[in-house]
């Protein structure tokens, strides 16, 4: 099986399927359990590994999955898609890690950040959810520095420092930026 | 809550904050239900920008360690339900480490009772560590647990009330950490609070400090006076 045709399996195996495993999970169900990592971990690890590099990505997955399984009865299908709701954990879980507080000056330090990584696409998404097309619908509304700005921060968990120096602009610029078009986006999906 | 503070959510969802602005988002969110909210909310709207991350393939199978951690997990629930017998073991050792500790440590000085211990760290099983805060060797006042993997702690008071009008804040303190960090009021038992915003070795190294403060805790993230109840870490074993 090629990854997109997993991936396409996946999404369509999707929703209801997904939330289904979560409320087993919830009851203690390790083999839905299993079955949610099965059909997840390259979705949730496609999250983790554009933010962290290889040791620190298998860990904040590890974790995420380990969270999952402790917190499966928070998940409302009401509020999100249950895969939303894992990838927010998994992200948060490897924000976490690439934002700590550390002691000494590693925090001066500058993120490596490869340029010719480029952050992934959502406009060039070819299957969207109800809630990511209403999404893409308003990133279009942005400029596309902005919008470029916006995705890097989100798919490859750019600091405000390494989005600065990519776009060579001062750090308060680029706060001033994301909190715009944060707001713009609010404004847009009108919540 | 004020408008900055529902763009500093925003931030905070998506990660962009500082290190610093964002572990104190993380301590104000357990104490200001609408800042959490507004924090979920920001997960909610971001959240469909996920299903537009292409899969990559794990290059190793995690299932195998994730099982056992969620079974080690259990082990560890079952091991904290005894917490009682466990503070008497601890407040033993404690009177035993206890001359070597304050002569150890300038802490001491500062605080009612710097109670220090480091026992050698067994080489494998669970990374768990215990504090017992307290004024002094007899009066225990609250239990903190920390699970380092997990990078997550949890709090009970063992007898300490909270005085009528106050509320109890816990804060860690470490020099590499600057001004001491607030983790939250601690008005009752807590459970899987996050310390990942902090770096392992301070999380162990630290001390942690309790302190009155008014309702809902410290108005400006600072503690308001000096702390009432101290303790430091020590590993329990698996």
């Amino acid at each position: 099986m090629t990854s997109g045709a997993r991936a396409r399996g996946d999404s369509a195996a999707g929703e209801s399927d997904l939330s289904g495993l979560i409320a087993r999970v919830a009851a203690g169900d390790e083999a839905a359990f299993a079955d949610l990592y099965r059909l997840t971990s390259a979705r949730l690890n496609g999250v983790v590994a554009r933010i962290l590099p290889g040791d620190a990505a298998a860990e904040a997955l590890q974790d995420a999955y380990v969270r999952i399984w402790r917190r499966a009865a928070d998940f409302d299908p009401a509020k999100g898609s249950a895969l939303g709701w894992m990838a927010t954990i998994a992200r948060n879980r490897a924000l976490d890690e690439v934002r700590r507080v550390r002691p000494l000056s590693l925090d001066d330090m500058p993120e490596g950040f490869e340029p010719e990584v480029e952050a992934v696409d959502p406009l060039a998404s070819r299957e969207t959810s109800e809630g990511l097309a209403a999404l893409i619908d308003c990133l279009k509304a942005l400029d596309d520095e902005k919008r470029a700005i916006l995705m890097l921060a989100y798919y490859r968990g750019a600091s405000r420092e390494a989005l600065a120096k990519r776009f060579g602009k001062p750090v308060p610029t680029i706060k001033t930026w994301l909190r715009r078009s944060l707001a713009e986006l609010r404004t847009c999906l009108g919540s | 809550m004020t408008p900055d503070d529902d763009l500093a959510a925003a931030e905070y969802a998506l990660g962009t904050l500082a290190p610093d602005e964002r572990a104190a988002i993380a301590a104000r969110r357990l104490r200001e239900p609408d800042l959490d909210a507004a924090i979920r909310a920001w997960e909610e709207r971001l959240a469909p920008l996920a299903e537009a991350a292409p899969p990559i393939e794990p290059w190793q199978d995690h299932w195998p360690a994730i099982q056992a951690r969620i079974h080690g997990g259990a082990g560890a629930a079952a091991e904290t339900t005894a917490s009682g017998a466990l503070i008497e073991v601890l407040m033993r050792r404690a009177a035993r480490w206890r001359a070597a500790a304050i002569a150890a440590c300038c802490v001491a000085a500062l605080l009612a009772v710097g109670l220090v211990v480091r026992e050698t760290q067994r080489a494998a099983g669970p990374r768990e560590y215990v504090a017992i805060l307290q004024k002094d060797a007899a009066s225990p006042a609250f239990e903190v647990t920390v699970d380092l993997d997990r990078q997550e702690f949890s709090v009970r008071p063992v007898a300490a009330r909270t005085p009528p009008g106050k509320s109890y804040e816990l804060w860690i303190i470490d020099p590499r950490l600057g001004p001491p960090r607030s983790l939250g009021v601690v008005d009752e038992a807590r459970r899987g609070l996050s310390l990942a915003a902090y770096d392992r070795a301070v999380v162990e190294d630290a001390t942690y400090a309790v302190t009155l403060e008014p309702p809902g805790g410290s108005p400006d993230g600072k503690p308001s006076g000096a702390p009432v109840f101290v303790g430091k870490l020590i590993p329990v074993g698996p």
